[in-house]
């Protein structure tokens, strides 16, 4: 075959994915009839689209990217990670099932909306809204970025890094922007189907070079006699009191098991994130939500990245040449077909999670910040019109930080997760403990941010630049920021909780709790259970990816005449996860079908008819509004200015 | 069938498709590159299982074809069975090459009848291509 009918393959499946899914973009946007359904889909995606489209969301390629390479760098270490399909499941199915009878009651679309009516909190609205934007510019910046990198190197530089960082954004506009959100779910279930089948044949393709299963855990098991190299198949030890990366401590991600446990709460702040609520919210019945987190997040997806994710790591471990870069040049080299196909599926995957955050970061900005706050006479086809600019807009700035700013970028985007899970007080506020006070689940989200920000390296970083060393670095005594800001957090809100009024609830939220206490309360066999569940999920962590997994180190392991054995031929840490993942699916299931938290519930929603209040003119009050923010602005940058200056080096 | 429902079967048909239609044409191509039977043996069964998915989806959602797949499956069958004759007259085909075209035209020259036979029956499957002008109660002509 000639060099041109090699290099063919690639820009051919890219065009056909480019023409399927302006095909879907077109769909959608004639059934987005006058801007209609633009946001929220018309509430009408099927539940099967949604759970698939979220499974594919919540693990598909930041897993491959991100997920396979940390394996690849530090072994078996984090066994957190090989167990993400249950703990990315867990959130959704404590919160999806309530959130979604809180919107189609009070007819609303999104996270930063249900905090607005519940709380009336401006700051948890704007802290939803940063947490999307997050992902938008930081998270999925630096994944188009691999992205980017990858097609450099698969077409032998022919499309650098720029170009195909630009054409990447102007595919996502076309996806997001233009189609909205049937868009996204519409083509979402391709994306998720080609992400998958991508991830499946990259391992395939990993183990067949690797010589099979037998071979790949005969080199593991070689590599782990190597003096130095045994500590890649450990958890070392529960917690080391180091003072982070940057503090001459030791590497940030430590291999303890409160790194593994502090490292499964950031997980678990995606399906807390905006951007997955919005998915729900979308769906025109919560009855998919259990089969979607048990069977296709948790079960399904989990068992992709429990197999065939850690199996791409671990080849790429025994052989540095079988990391993905080095898989997916030689599958360029020998089989381009190949290559395009699972380029394309991986790029997909990225794509599906840039378009969602890219949608609702523009949302989040036009329709919770600025409408309300600046411009209340905005129409809705103004609206949307304003939102596809915004859209394009961060697509542009994300692409200029991916290719001018990468540092900042990787800053930015270590912060979406943890700061994603800062977001589980208020939603555990509306949906299961009544007695979180508006107060207390604001001030807990900010001492939360806080603690993220200080514990990460964009914290530290602008503290320094004011003159300010703080005594840590990133991740202080090997834990992740997310449980830094949690503990926070909680405190916060424990503490603010009992001191404040419980029953100082607004109207909306007065009937959010008559809706749980009524049509959605829990039955009484549900109830007897409450005590096992808490048992049940508390050991589960303990033992899955707390303390318990110093266990694991030598669970499977036997002491052989010339060396230690491994009893289920694969390393221990990872059957223990095997186990782990599998345990943690029954506890899924068990949560949301005996637990009752996300089961179907046959039931008809009327809409809440608010009282009727008289509007008012608040042209003037949003132009004062918008007058302090600038001066604010204004005076913030100047004192920021002045005490880099006089302090900061 | 309501409009949501076309859309939800044109999701399921595209996905099948992108998994199994392109999975399968690389495999074929795999094949022929390496001059493998058994490869190309494996595209022939992955491409088959797109059509029995294709098949299940329809039936699902209680519907055939729609005329652009039709369109479409007939031009790519054509597409290949010209590709296999074009490289057997030009004799560059090897025995595995030619075995492999062999059994991918024979599989979907077969799966046509069979698939027609299990829609409409043995005699509805005849009178879908048999047009009886005296059955619509006119004089024939």
């Amino acid at each position: 075959m000639t060099g041109m009918a090699y290099s063919v393959w690639l820009p051919l499946f890219a065009l056909f994915y480019v023409a399927v899914m302006l095909y879907w973009v077109r769909v959608a946007a004639s059934e987005t009839g006058a801007d209609d359904g633009f946001f929220s889909a018309g509430h009408a995606l099927a539940p099967w689209i949604t759970a698939l489209v979220i499974g594919g969301a919540s693990m598909s390629s930041w897993f491959v990217l991100g997920g396979s390479q940390q394996i690849v760098a530090q072994g078996f270490q984090m066994p957190a990670l090989i167990v993400g399909g249950v703990l990315l499941a867990l959130p959704g199915t404590l919160f999806f099932k309530r959130l979604w009878f809180v919107a189609e009651r009070m007819r609303v679309s999104s996270q930063a909306d249900i905090f607005r009516v519940y709380y009336g909190s401006p700051f948890l609205v704007t802290a939803s809204v940063t947490v999307a934007l997050l992902f938008a510019i930081g998270f999925c910046g630096l994944q188009i970025r691999a992205i980017s990198d990858l097609t450099e190197l698969m077409t032998g530089g022919a499309v650098s890094r720029f170009t195909a960082s630009v054409v990447l954004g102007f595919v996502l506009f076309a996806g997001a922007g233009i189609g909205g959100m049937r868009a996204i779910g519409y083509f979402g279930v391709v994306q998720t189907v080609l992400a998958f089948a991508g991830i499946v044949a990259l391992s395939g393709f990993a183990l067949i070079w690797s010589g099979g299963f037998a071979a790949l855990n005969a080199g593991l098991l070689q590599l782990s006699a190597i003096e130095g190299s045994a500590g890649l198949f450990t958890v070392n030890g529960v917690i080391h009191f180091t003072s982070g990366l940057g503090r001459g401590g030791e590497l940030a991600d430590a291999n303890t098991a409160l790194a593994n446990l502090s490292f499964a709460f950031a997980l678990m702040g995606f399906q807390a994130s905006p951007l997955i609520i919005k998915l729900v919210l979308s769906t025109r019945s919560p009855n998919g939500i259990a089969a979607g987190q048990t069977w296709v997040t948790a079960g399904f997806f989990g068992a992709v990245i429990a197999f065939c994710i850690a199996l791409t790591g671990a080849a790429g471990l025994v052989d540095r040449d079988l990391a993905l870069d080095g898989l997916l040049s030689a599958l360029q080299t020998g089989s381009p077909w190949f290559a395009a196909w699972i380029f394309i599926g991986i790029a997909a995957g990225v794509q599906l999670l840039a378009g969602l955050a890219l949608f609702v970061a523009g949302e989040g900005l036009v329709r919770h910040i600025y409408r309300p706050y600046f411009n209340s006479r905005l129409s809705k086809h103004g609206a949307v019109t304003l939102t596809r600019i915004i859209i394009a807009v961060l697509a542009a700035v994300a692409m200029l930080m991916e290719n001018l700013a990468p540092v900042a970028l990787s800053a930015l985007s270590a912060l979406a997760l943890p700061m994603a899970f800062q977001l589980w007080t208020p939603l555990l506020g509306v949906t299961w403990l009544s007695w979180i006070t508006r107060p207390a689940a604001a001030a807990g989200v900010g001492f939360g941010l806080a603690g993220v920000l200080l514990t990460e390296p964009l914290g530290y970083q602008v503290l320094s630049f004011f003159g300010l060393e703080l005594p840590w670095g990133r991740w202080p005594w090997t834990i992740h920021s997310a449980l830094w800001g949690m503990a926070a957090n909680v405190a916060a809100v424990l503490i603010i909780s009992a001191i404040t009024n419980r029953n100082a609830l607004g109207t909306e939220a007065r009937e959010i709790r008559r809706l749980f206490s009524g049509l959605l309360s829990t039955s009484g066999k549900a109830q007897k259970l409450r005590s096992t569940a808490w048992s049940v999920t508390l050991a589960w962590f303990f033992l899955a990816v707390g303390p318990g997994l110093i266990f694991g180190n030598s669970a499977f392991v036997a002491t052989g005449e010339s060396g230690p054995i491994w009893l289920l031929g694969m390393p221990s840490l990872w059957a223990w996860s095997l186990a782990a993942w599998v345990s943690g699916l029954g506890l899924i299931w068990f949560l949301s079908y005996k637990m009752e938290m996300a089961s179907p519930l046959h039931v008809t929603i009327p809409p809440y008819e608010p009282p009727l209040r008289l509007k008012k003119d608040t042209s003037a009050e949003e132009q004062e509004r918008l007058r302090v923010l600038i001066l604010t602005g204004a005076v913030g940058f100047a004192l920021a200015v002045l005490i880099a200056f006089s302090f900061g080096g | 069938m309501s409009k949501p429902a076309m859309v939800e079967r044109d999701l399921l048909v595209f996905s099948i498709w992108a998994v199994l239609g392109f999975g399968g044409l690389a495999l074929l191509v795999e094949g022929f590159s390496r001059d493998s039977y058994v490869i190309s043996l494996a595209a022939t069964l992955t491409i088959i299982l797109g059509f029995i998915a294709h098949i299940v989806v329809n039936a699902v959602f209680d519907c055939g074809f729609k005329p652009g797949e039709t369109a479409l499956g007939i031009s790519a069958f054509g597409a290949v069975a010209l590709a296999f004759i074009i490289g057997w007259a030009m004799g560059g085909l090897s025995a595995a090459d030619y075995w492999s075209g062999l059994t991918l035209l024979a599989a979907l020259g077969f799966g046509l009848p069979i698939y027609l036979s299990t829609r409409y029956g043995m005699r509805g499957a005849f009178s879908s291509f048999h047009v009886r002008h005296v059955d619509d109660g006119k004089p024939g002509a």
